[in-house]
């Protein structure tokens, strides 16, 4: 009885929760197809790719959550890797990195001035503040990628802590951090309320504008800090980095089940989100797939889950 | 009797419909005449909406059968019944805000129309056929509600409509566009198309209809001439009961000046002044687009205003947002419950304790603990009907929404109550309950401003009255010996 009852809980939760159950099948057929998926090193590698996505995500995450999409991650990132990387041979490590951060929680209040402030459209602003911090990279780099200087930052970003990457240990702190922060403070259920109906939020006496601009100071701090671990993996810094970033991290957040008309999610659903992402591009890179029927297959399987999930939804409610 | 039959354009026999936990519609059957104005009168719940909804193809009917203009109706959709030349105008009207006129009358028959000047030209016809005279390039969104409704039945004749719903449509026009109305119900029905009128204003329904169906609790209760039906026996047959305690008794529990208003200025208001007492109901009585609903707005800090004076207790506080007001005391419970006073998908807890978070908080965490007992508490001093303080807020009744509103405020530690329009769309026993509440918050101390068109109850609930037109306060009354007449020829001036 007991297992029973187990089993069918499992079962809903794979149900509910799509990206689980593309994980699972993924893990179970790639073993079959190619013995050198289930390597430690694959394995560690994939963690490595996908921490630097999930740290964004949760900032992303929080921004979805309150009724808004950020797509300057990606050149916040970009930037923030290159920004530490050229001030390394000058300053003190730590000075580079915060200067780093700086710039994106800078950003990430921009971009909240003109969405919530100014009430401009989310998507366009921060695409375009995308574009720019992607200009500003490329003028300081001269479009070359940068190699760092610093031993001890290159140390931190291919070491690893009890077996696992730091990279990677960073990840999950931001990660139950976020969690955290969204489910059990004020400023995380006012987040889900503004996103939910901002007029609503408002007229209950929740600061609605302060919430909603700090969801993006968040985000643009935890994009930067991506950038920051990014640039301690690979030891450069390049102004192509981060060019698909943005729409991934946001598909990603949608994928793992957080709405983007806002006011429903968390980020453990987006890291999950975001891990099928990288999964499926080592998975599919492994096979002998060209890169073009790649690209195919990840779209397919991404339209298919949102596909299931909007249908599952749309059936929920016409139940009422 | 067999040409009875072929004399209906429309026969809805033994219609059902539950929803979950709802029975919305009992074996219903309604025969419309062809060319009648049929009135469809029931307090709100009695299903009328989920029937007409039905006929135009919106929800599918679990069984029965409907025939329209002697055909059998099956699996109809919104588009195949305006095809058919069934038409509905919805209390909220379905039109594109941002196109013009003529291209929202043939909205989806672009190239049917030949283009611009094809839709154009024919819009200008159609408007003038029911004496219209709007622009057909002016864009939806300049027009005023009653040009809007005009927009919507050409848009109904455009179809050939032979039948036309009409959900509720004088409930936000003046006096001047019901007129104008009238003028065109009665054109239509001289052109021999059948309208089916759904209205509470009883008045309407009495000068209009050729015959009445009455409604309750999902059922038809009769269909009768309207020559064969008197006022007081329609109201017995809606409510089902006679109603002898609609009011409580109003509290007597006014003490000193609490709230003072004064210089409230803005584009829409000029020089409000006021007071609200310690333990007062203040009723505020005005037609729509007065300036009633924005003279709470700005005492609230939702709106931008030029000049306001606030003081509470005799300090001056300055409110430039919600989150102030809040702070200040203020509550407001909106007049819009979907738009502006509830989260609809979110659940009753959160709902109750959005505004109450701090009080939750132990250093940065909530306390989820203390959050269930708080949505606990207010589910049971407020008696809100609800499977569970984890069910979503949008599947609760109006009535049990309001409360959730309600409780939402009683939770903090405001002393000033703002209502406007808090019986809106609720059933008479939950309206009970509410006044109730109002009652029970004042003799606590505890002061209300409520906003009301229903008349009578701010006749019966306040212990003053200010009348507004215009932008202006143009009377004080002590409702316990004013008449209503009298509040109605100051709030009309």
């Amino acid at each position: 009885m007991k297992t029973k009852w187990v089993a069918k809980k499992i079962l809903t939760a794979v149900y509910r929760q799509k990206a689980i159950a593309a994980l699972i099948l993924v893990f179970a057929v790639m073993p079959l197809v190619n013995t050198s998926f289930f390597t430690v090193y694959n394995m560690v590698d994939m963690l490595k790719s996908a921490s630097v996505y999930i740290t964004i995500g949760c900032g992303v995450t929080v921004v979805v959550i309150s009724g808004a999409c950020d797509l300057s991650v990606g050149g916040i990132m970009c930037l923030a890797g290159i920004i530490t990387v050229k001030m390394m041979g000058k300053y003190p490590l730590f000075i580079c990195i915060i200067f780093a951060l700086l710039m994106g929680v800078l950003v990430g209040a921009v971009n909240g001035f003109f969405v919530v402030r100014q009430k401009s459209e989310a998507f366009v602003i921060t695409l375009g503040m995308g574009a720019l911090l992607k200009g500003v990279a490329q003028q300081l780099t001269d479009a070359h990628p940068i190699a760092g200087t610093n031993k001890a930052f290159f140390e931190f970003g291919t070491g690893s802590f009890l077996g696992l990457p730091n990279i990677t240990v960073m990840m999950f702190l931001i990660l139950i951090t976020t969690c955290c922060l969204l489910r059990f403070t004020q400023f995380g259920r006012n987040c889900y309320a503004v996103g939910g109906d901002y007029d609503v939020a408002e007229y209950s006496g929740i600061p609605a504008l302060r919430t909603k601009w700090l969801a993006f100071v968040i985000s643009g701090f935890l994009a930067a800090l991506g950038g920051v671990l990014l640039t301690a993996r690979l030891n450069t810094g390049a102004s192509t980095y981060g060019d698909t970033t943005a729409l991934l991290v946001n598909c990603g957040t949608v994928l793992g089940g957080t709405s983007f008309a806002g006011g429903i999610g968390n980020a453990w659903k987006t890291a999950l989100g975001l891990l099928l992402f990288t999964v499926l591009e080592s998975a599919l890179g492994m096979g002998s797939l060209n890169a073009y029927a790649k690209e195919l297959v990840i779209g397919i399987i991404i339209a298919v889950i949102i596909g299931i999930d909007s249908y599952d939804q749309k059936r929920k409610a016409e139940m009422v | 009797m067999a040409d009875e039959i072929t004399d209906n354009i429309l026969n809805i026999c033994n219609v059902n419909k539950s929803f979950p936990g709802v029975r919305a519609l009992n074996n219903v059957s309604i025969r419309i005449r062809r060319g009648d104005i049929h009135g469809i009168v029931g307090e709100n719940g009695a299903g009328k909406s989920t029937l007409m909804k039905i006929l135009s193809g919106v929800y599918e009917k679990d069984s029965g059968t409907i025939e329209f203009d002697g055909e059998t109706v099956e699996n109809t959709t919104p588009v195949k019944s305006l095809r058919s030349g069934l038409s509905i105008i919805y209390q909220e009207f379905n039109l594109v805000n941002t196109m013009s006129v003529g291209e929202n009358i043939f909205l989806g028959r672009f190239r049917k129309m030949k283009g611009m000047r094809g839709t154009h030209g024919e819009a200008r016809k159609l408007l003038d056929s029911i004496n219209c005279s709007v622009d057909t390039h002016a864009p939806v969104e300049s027009l005023s509600v009653s040009e809007k409704q005009m927009v919507e039945i050409a848009k109904a004749l455009s179809f050939q409509a032979k039948l036309i719903i009409m959900d509720e449509p004088s409930s936000s026009l003046t006096t001047e566009e019901i007129r104008h109305l009238s003028v065109i119900i009665k054109d239509l029905h001289e052109k021999g198309i059948t309208i089916i009128y759904i209205s509470h204003k009883l008045d309407e329904i009495f000068e209009y209809c050729d015959r009445v169906t009455i409604m309750r609790d999902g059922c038809v209760v009769d269909t009768k001439p309207i020559k064969e039906l008197g006022r007081d026996e329609m109201i017995a047959k809606m409510v089902g009961r006679t109603i002898e305690n609609e009011y409580p008794e109003r509290p007597h529990c006014v003490g000193e000046s609490l709230l003072e208003i004064s210089n409230l200025n803005s584009r829409k208001l000029k020089n409000i002044s006021f007071t609200l007492k310690r333990g007062e109901i203040l009723g505020m009585v005005g037609l729509v687009g007065s300036g009633r609903t924005e003279i709470v707005r700005a005492i609230f800090g939702a709106d931008k205003v030029k000049g306001l004076i606030l003081q509470i207790d005799g300090k001056t506080v300055s409110i430039k947002k919600p989150a102030d007001a809040k702070k200040a005391g203020i509550a407001l419970v909106p007049e819009d419950r979907k738009q502006q006073g509830l989260i609809l998908p979110f659940s009753v807890k959160s709902n109750i304790s959005m505004a109450a978070l701090k009080g939750l908080a132990k250093r940065i965490f909530l306390n989820r603990g203390s959050e269930v007992c708080m949505a606990k508490r207010q589910m049971e001093s407020l008696a809100i009907k609800t499977p569970g303080i984890n069910a979503r807020v949008e599947n609760l009744s109006g009535g049990n929404q309001q409360k959730c509103v309600l409780g939402r405020w009683l939770e903090t530690d405001s002393r000033i109550l703002i209502l406007d329009e808090p019986t809106r769309g609720i059933d008479v026993g939950a309206k009970y309950e509410i006044y109730l509440l109002m009652k029970k918050i004042v003799e606590n101390g505890g002061s209300i401003i409520m906003i009301s068109s229903e008349l009578q109850e701010v006749l019966s609930m306040s212990n003053r009255i200010l009348t507004i037109s215009d932008g202006r306060i143009t009377g004080e009354f002590d409702p316990e010996d004013t008449s209503a007449e009298e509040i109605m020829k100051s709030a009309l001036a």
